[in-house]
């Protein structure tokens, strides 16, 4: 999947920074890391969205009482 | 001692009618929401006309589920750079749409032809909270949006907090203040273009008018007024000024809902005029004509279309 961030690569190049700007730089990178994680995940739940939403509307449609048949469901009368 | 317990007897009965005609501050009814402080104006004065052909069929198979098939055949206006020209490409698209509704879930969902899917969601999570959700997701990137509002509703007062993509936070609060007159406020921050604003409200209603006004720092004061003049006849006229963009425009219109039709009317200070009528032929068959003259702009827009079931 291309789309997942590449974590061990980040690790590496933000290590050998110095020490002063260690602690600054973790959280910094755990920003990084948060605000990639969210977008990835922000991203994931737009396509199941966009696919999934009109399904669930028809399948919670088809469960309530009384209960439809799939017949009318696809035919235009 | 006798001739003084009548006369106290008297007027305590006086003192009681005077109570029940003052008002009683501690149980007002609870106000319109924030968002629809302006609706009665907004029936007369922004219906929704539209250009081209209009079909429209929606099939129920339940109490609770139906499907709507929608197509509309039309021009459809593409942003210019002057803006003396409007640049019309005519388009014709089909969609889809499921609704489900509930007493205490309401889902919508319309899907168009070339993916865009635009779903409305609003569920009670407690009797006092509403979650209420609002998405057009596209398939070009970033063209997305979305929002959430949590409503509280108190008893005399309703408070609102709202969530969008590209962080988008705001918030907005409406107090009924007298049986009449309620006061409400809001503030928004915006992400993006990183901007924040404050804006305030109020609405007095009786039974046959309703004034609105509402105030925010984007620029925008807006004022508008109803008058119910009989159960078939309203106008309305609204007023909307921007001190920061220096715009003003100023509106009249007209709502007649009549036995078999409703006629929308208004004409405005930018040299629009504008009407739209919609008539039941018959059980579950609705006309619709809309027409929109914009005689400064000599852009002149005239649809028709036919709603079924």
């Amino acid at each position: 999947m291309a789309a997942k961030p590449c974590l061990k690569i980040k690790g590496r190049g933000k290590g050998p920074k110095g020490s002063s700007s260690s602690t600054t730089s973790s959280s910094s990178s755990k920003n990084e890391l948060v605000k990639e994680w969210t977008n990835w995940s922000l991203k994931k739940a737009k396509v199941a969205t966009q696919y999934g939403f009109i399904p669930l509307i028809i399948i919670i449609g088809m469960k309530s009482d009384p209960k439809p048949h799939l017949f009318q469901l696809l035919s235009p009368v | 001692m006798a001739d003084l317990l009548p006369p106290l007897g008297t007027a305590q009965t006086d003192g009681k009618t005077k109570v029940d005609e003052k008002v009683d501050y501690s149980n007002l009814p609870c106000p319109v929401p924030y968002e629809e402080l302006h609706r009665e104006a907004i029936m007369s004065l922004k219906a929704d006309n539209f250009e081209g052909l209009r079909f429209d069929f929606s099939k129920g198979l339940n109490q609770k589920f139906s499907l709507s098939h929608s197509v509309m055949m039309g021009p459809t206006e593409v942003p210019s750079q002057s803006p003396d020209t409007t640049i019309k490409i005519p388009t014709a698209h089909y969609e889809f749409g499921a609704n489900y509704f509930d007493p205490k879930l309401m889902l919508i969902g319309r899907l168009m032809t070339d993916g865009r899917l635009n779903a409305r969601v609003k569920a009670d999570l407690t009797d006092r909270l509403v979650l209420k959700a609002n998405g057009q997701l596209t398939n070009e990137p970033h063209m997305s949006h979305a929002m959430f509002n949590f409503d509280y509703m108190g008893s005399d007062y309703r408070a609102q907090l709202q969530l969008g993509n590209s962080a988008l936070i705001g918030a907005t609060y409406i107090q009924s203040v007298t049986p009449r007159l309620s006061l409400g406020g809001e503030v928004f921050w915006a992400g993006v273009p990183r901007k924040s604003g404050i804006g305030y409200a109020a609405r007095y209603d009786t039974d046959k008018m309703v004034a609105t006004a509402q105030v925010a720092s984007t620029g925008t004061i807006a004022m508008n007024y109803v008058q119910k003049i009989s159960d078939k006849v309203s106008l309305a006229t609204d007023f909307a000024y921007n001190y920061l963009s220096r715009d003003v425009v100023a509106s009249v219109g007209y709502d007649y809902i009549l036995r078999q039709s409703r006629v929308r009317g208004k004409i405005d200070s930018n040299g629009v005029a504008s009407a739209l009528l919609e008539e039941r032929l018959s059980m579950g068959l609705n006309f619709l004509l809309s027409a929109e003259l914009d005689h400064k702009k000599k852009d002149y827009k005239f649809g028709f279309g036919l709603t079924v079931g």
